[in-house]
């Protein structure tokens, strides 16, 4: 399967990344691991007229603590992330969503970053043109209606990160420098709620560094998949628990994960009041390989599991 | 298009090459070096069969494009011979039986090649992980795994 | 039959391995010619509308374009597998069929050239109202998909032995179920691919195939080529499991555009085109009842059973047979009656599975089980009552001569305490059994046979010409191991040459499970009668007696004195002085009934014999997820005898892996006639994480025809192992299943349905 044409270009640091930004007149993604961006040029779902490749930027490849924080540059892989020993002993949820992610080899090429600012999925999306343009163009590739939801005017796309649900319930931050300077956001509000355009980001902004409060949590990361490895989430939950409190957020169901807050962790109620309010806030869709009906359970089921294991350190 | 200057070494060969800037480096390999090992099965980085190691990391070579290997050490399954002797896994994979059809074979034992160098004993559980990332649409992996651990065993005592 | 031998039933190193580990192997989209074009498809978008009109010209204007073509481009001959079938003419000029049907094709300079190519051709269609469900499709007024298929039923299989109503009356328990199965994707790991040169007259092809013999009849039938004019050559096949046996539109493609171009083309299609325009595996809906005695014997069966079988015939009759066949060929029927229907709908083509039919199978299988439990019974003694044994016939007629499915049963059933197991399972956990027999072979007309020309050189090394197919499975070491063991010549030393058109005879392929049975034979005879002449020769030259000398490592001696010895290649010369070089032929047919027809005359010998397998799934349940796990896996098959046991494992092992674990996980998903996982992401190949431990035990049963006492290997398991899940879920969840794969939301529904849940 080739590419369509475009220009490669290589930064050498971040404000090098958005001057050729600029140059390319926006025109232009930025590559890391190209393993979500390379598959969706591939299927001609992006068309950009340049890559920019920021695999050279030294900083964004450095974990560093800073200001009670640990700072990891986007671009550090997935695998070097989990063999990170500070990672380690503070942020379990991490650790398991790391090695939930994908499969070994591509989490030796797809980076913190990328994995975040990944796109959403769906059964009618990720497919080729020719796919497509015999299906009919679907709401996020500017056609006027949903091909999943029959009439409906909101896309359906899954945000399939596993990662971004372990880092909201840690509270992490994200560092952005564009064309119009630095900024730092809860990773929470990067999303914009509509799944064709899931990320509030401004044009040429490079992710350039991950924030996580450096604190000692407790955590887990519940995945449902048909498959062990290699696949995306069916959903995701992610519950990280520090003095007694839970962050839980829930991915793969739509195009943002949602974070919900319990109080007290050992407060049953409270924990199945979260389960049941997720599992209701859920709307999935026939756009994944099991049943929507079935996928909103799971919600439920697996943020409580989640939190079961968190509170027995990870026990499985 | 203009083309892009790419210099590599390629199994312990220095390569320069002009290439397209959209070019895979899968494609590189198979149609401008001629080395067909990395096979091409889905082309979207899904089953692991073009999968090379470059500078000791396993790669789907369907993702990467070529410029991206600039300066970069390469190792396909034709390079894996040294002087003319099989590598332990080529050995193991052939005793084993894990070779069926063949077309999973070279990215299978790519994936495992860089398991080994970074892992001189792993354990059953790290192999299964590891070759999880590609697909073999003929063994049930029993005969892989086995052929890893075997190669394993003897790289650790060669 | 001599146990004493050399090589045959060793594990030995496959002689294709070596290149295959070192990337030397090569298969088709690694050959590249001089002058060699590219060519891309252009596909239907459509999944029925008619053709207005086709125009290509802006195509060829495009710089580095040198020929397109569209079906006003062939002869418009619409092949079929058999006389009645014929309506496949791979690129139409009336209608397309299916989304991702071929309508147009060009060959350029590159791939990109190409692409740009296809965008220019122009199609007028007048789309069709279009059908997608079996059973919509055979209501009256429905879309009528070809004109001589009424209500768009393709095939009607009827087979009605006994007193089936008769039977059910006095039967002590009736049951009737229905069991659903979604169409799996062949998901070989190489995509189709295929380059076609035409010169001075010659046509060249390779692909990956099963046959390379019926299709070079195809395509000379299409092309209006004398049939020596179309050569099929050999090259490594990246798995095939039933998905290349027939002659696909790619390879008409690829010709005609060599043809018009002058030059090689090569076609490589994308893992999605693989999945949506090459073959597809059918949906099934089988209805299943069951009429039993108190004691478990089964006394009738009544089937009524649906095939979606997509937009043409491909194997038709025998897709909608094979199911009911190796479910016979197993047990005991007395009154059977099957109602078999393949339908057309406007999805991909349906081709024949090595995992065929597991809707039917597992259907019957876990139907067995609940029956047993309701009469009280034990599933091993119910499978051991109703299991055929060697002499018997199976409600078709067809003749057992060697069967070990009782000490198939036996053995797996207590390596893994299967009865205590499955009498008392505990919580969500449980165990199943699933049993089978395989024709080795089936009736393909003269195409039935195989035959071998075998040469020794006068380096004593040998040559084997042969038109019999591996596409992985290992049938090429497994032909040269067979020649070794007669010829007393090490593998090494024996060189290859099948799956030629133009130098090997017919051979039934790789898809009728016939290549160990059929091929390896007609190597044995050919060797045979090489070693005869060997043997005469050294018998003079060794002052022996004939029956006195053996042959081995390359050197003919004296059995009663093995220090008395001469090299073959002595012998070989000799030959040569005499003018007459040791060479044989052999060929071998299998003891057939010609007269049987699949639809016409569904009775007679069905295959010159059988092979016979059980498998025992152990699986765990997980109560909230509904996600099923599976520890282990046992399977036993009866393979005659193991000529390489190493390979017959590996066929077990991938078996356990493309029927066993894909009953949890694989299934093609479809909106409408959109196929929505034409990937290998989201079609569920299992992974090495999801398999179980695997226990494969090989029975012999030394077939008294087979080579060495061989039958086929491995297909059994790819024929039982989805029953054993299916069973095992049974067992754990008191639920039959209703539809496969048994994903994790079919078995929370399951869960449910037992707790009285609604919803």
């Amino acid at each position: 399967m080739i590419l369509p044409q475009f220009e490669y270009r290589r930064a050498r640091s971040v404000a090098d990344a958005v001057a050729l930004y600029k140059k390319e007149k926006g025109k232009a993604l930025y590559l890391a691991g190209g393993t979500d961006l390379i598959p969706l040029v591939k299927l001609r779902l992006q068309a950009p007229k340049a890559v920019i490749d920021l695999k050279g930027i030294e900083d964004l490849r450095i974990i560093a603590s800073r200001g009670g924080s640990l700072s990891v540059g986007a671009n550090v892989t997935l695998f070097d992330l989990k063999k990170d020993p500070v990672i380690a002993a503070h942020f379990p949820v991490l650790i398991e969503s790391l090695e939930a992610t994908a499969c070994e080899t591509l989490q030796m090429r797809g980076t913190l970053g990328g994995n975040i600012l990944q796109g959403t999925r769906c059964l009618e999306y990720n497919q080729s043109l020719e796919w497509r343009k015999a299906r009919g163009f679907c709401l996020k590739t500017g056609g006027k209606e949903c091909n999943v939801v029959r009439g409906a005017k909101t896309c359906f796309a899954n945000y399939c990160s596993d990662n971004a649900p372990s880092l909201i319930s840690l509270g992490a931050q994200l560092r952005f420098t564009g064309p119009g300077g630095e900024r730092t956001v809860k990773l929470e509000s990067l999303f914009t709620g509509d799944a064709r355009t899931p990320f509030a980001m401004e044009g040429g902004e490079v992710l350039t560094h991950i924030l996580i409060p450096l604190k000692k949590t407790k955590g887990a990361y519940e995945k449902l998949r048909v498959r062990e490895s290699m696949d995306y989430p069916l959903v995701g939950a992610a519950v990280s628990v520090i003095d007694g409190k839970a962050r839980v957020c829930v991915g793969g169901v739509g195009g943002a994960p949602r974070l919900y807050v319990i109080g007290d962790i050992r407060d049953a109620a409270a924990v199945r009041d979260v389960a049941e309010k997720a599992s209701a806030d859920a709307k999935p869709v026939a756009n994944a390989t099991v049943s929507p009906v079935y996928r909103k359970k799971m919600v439920g089921t697996l943020v409580k599991r989640a939190v079961r294991r968190a509170l027995a350190e990870g026990k499985r | 298009m203009k083309t892009i200057k790419v210099s590599f070494n390629i199994n312990n060969e220095d390569v320069a090459l002009d290439v397209r800037p959209y070019e895979t480096l899968l494609e590189t390999l198979r149609e401008r070096l001629f080395l067909t090992g990395a096979k091409e099965a889905c082309g979207l980085g899904a089953c692991g069969a073009c999968t090379v190691v470059v500078n000791g990391i396993p790669l789907r070579s369907c993702l990467v494009l070529t410029p991206e290997v600039e300066g970069a050490t390469i190792t396909t399954v034709e390079g894996l011979r040294e002087d003319g002797k099989l590598h332990p896994l080529q050995e193991t994979f052939m005793e084993k039986g894990a070779v069926q059809c063949g077309f999973c074979t070279s990215g299978m034992i790519m994936t495992a090649k860089a398991l080994l160098d970074r892992k001189k004993k792993p354990t059953k559980k790290e192999i299964v992980t590891t070759i999880s990332s590609n697909i073999c649409r003929c063994t049930g992996y029993k005969k892989i795994v086995e052929a890893v651990e075997e190669a394993a065993k003897r790289m650790a005592t060669a | 039959m001599k146990d004493d031998l050399n090589i045959v039933g060793k594990r030995v190193v496959r002689s294709d391995s070596l290149a295959k580990v070192t990337g030397e192997a090569r298969y088709t989209a690694d050959l590249t010619f001089p002058g060699m074009l590219v060519a891309k498809v252009l596909r239907s978008p459509y999944p029925h509308a008619k053709i207005v009109g086709i125009d290509v010209s802006k195509a060829l204007k495009v710089p580095g374009v040198k020929a397109a073509v569209s079906g006003f481009d062939s002869y418009g001959v619409k092949w079929g597998v058999f006389r009645y079938t014929q309506d496949h003419a791979m690129l139409h000029t009336d209608k397309v069929r299916y989304i991702g049907e071929d309508v147009a094709a060009v060959a350029a300079v590159d791939e990109e050239t190409a692409m740009e190519a296809l965008s220019r051709i122009k199609v007028d269609y007048e789309p069709l109202p279009a059908v997608f469900d079996p059973f919509e499709s055979m209501k009256d007024g429905a879309p009528q998909i070809h004109e001589q298929y009424k209500n768009n039923i393709n095939i009607h299989i009827n087979i009605d032995v006994g007193e089936v109503d008769r039977a059910m009356e006095k039967a002590y328990l009736v049951r009737e179920d229905t069991f659903k199965a979604a169409g799996e994707a062949y998901a070989m790991m190489e995509p189709y691919a295929v380059v076609a040169s035409f010169k001075n007259g010659y046509l060249d092809l390779y692909m990956p195939n099963a046959g390379p013999h019926v299709r070079a009849k195809a395509l000379s039938n299409m092309l209006k080529l004398p049939l020596n004019r179309v050569r099929i050559r050999h090259i490594n096949s990246g798995g095939a499991f039933g998905g290349r046996s027939e002659v696909a539109p790619g390879d008409l493609v690829a010709s005609l555009l060599a043809i018009k171009s002058g030059r090689p083309v090569k076609l490589v299609l994308s893992r999605e085109e693989n999945a949506t325009s090459s073959r597809q595996v059918h949906d099934i809906i089988a209805t299943i009842k069951t009429g039993m005695k108190k004691d478990g014997t089964i006394l009738a069966k009544d089937y009524k059973v649906i095939y979606d079988g997509g937009a043409y015939s491909s194997t038709g009759p025998i897709a909608t047979s094979i199911p009911f066949y190796v479910y016979e060929e197993c047990y005991r029927f007395p009154n059977v009656r099957y109602n078999g229907y393949r339908v057309f709908t406007n999805k991909g083509i349906r081709g024949m599975y090595g995992c065929h039919g597991r809707a039917f199978l597992a259907g019957n299988e876990a139907q067995m089980d609940v029956m047993a439990k309701e009469l009280g019974l034990d599933p091993v003694d119910v499978r051991l009552k109703n299991g055929l044994k060697s002499g018997e016939m199976t409600a078709t007629k067809s003749k057992i001569t060697s069967c070990g499915l009782k000490e198939t049963i036996m053995t797996a059933s207590e390596k893994t305490n299967f009865r205590k197991r499955w009498a008392k399972p505990s919580r969500l956990k449980g165990v199943g059994m699933g049993c089978v027999a395989i024709m080795c072979g089936f009736p393909m007309g003269f195409r039935s046979g195989s035959s071998c020309y075998v040469k020794i050189n006068d380096d004593g090394q040998v040559t084997l010409v042969t038109g019999l197919v591996d596409n992985g499975q290992g049938n090429e070491s497994m032909v040269i191991q067979v020649a070794s063991e007669v010829l007393g010549v090490p593998m090494a030393d024996i060189n290859l040459v099948n799956a030629d058109t133009e130098v090997t005879n017919l051979d039934p392929g790789a898809y009728s499970q016939a290549a160990a049975f059929v091929g390896a034979n007609a190597v044995r005879v050919a060797c045979e009668n090489a070693r005869e002449k060997i043997v005469a020769i050294a018998a003079e030259k060794l002052k022996v007696k004939v029956k006195d000398v053996g042959l081995k490592d390359g050197s003919a001696y004296s059995l009663k004195n093995p220090d008395k010895k001469m090299p073959i290649s002595w012998v070989v010369r000799e030959a040569f002085f005499r003018g007459e070089p040791i060479t044989g032929t052999g060929s071998f047919f299998p003891n057939i009934d010609f007269e049987r027809e699949w639809v016409t005359r569904p009775w007679g010998q069905m295959a010159g014999t059988f092979s016979f397998g059980t498998s025992i799934a152990e699986v765990n349940i997980d109560g909230e997820t509904g996600k099923i796990t599976m520890p282990r896996f046992t399977s036993a098959h009866d393979c005659g005898r193991a000529i390489n046991p190493m390979a017959v494992e590996g066929q077990m092992e991938g078996s356990i892996q493309q029927a066993g674990v894909a009953a949890i996980t694989e299934g093609n998903l479809w909106d409408g006639g959109y196929l929505l996982n034409p990937n290998l992401l989201e079609y569920k190949v299992p992974l090495a994480c999801d398999m179980p431990d695997m226990d494969t035990i090989i029975v012999s049963s030394r077939d008294p025809a087979g080579p060495f006492g061989a039958k086929e290997g491995g297909l059994t398991v790819r024929m039982n192992a989805y029953s054993a899940v299916a069973c095992a879920v049974a067992n754990a969840t008191g639920e039959l299943f209703s539809e496969l794969p048994l994903t994790p939301d079919r078995v929370m529904k399951m869960l449910e349905r037992k707790k009285g849940v609604k919803g």
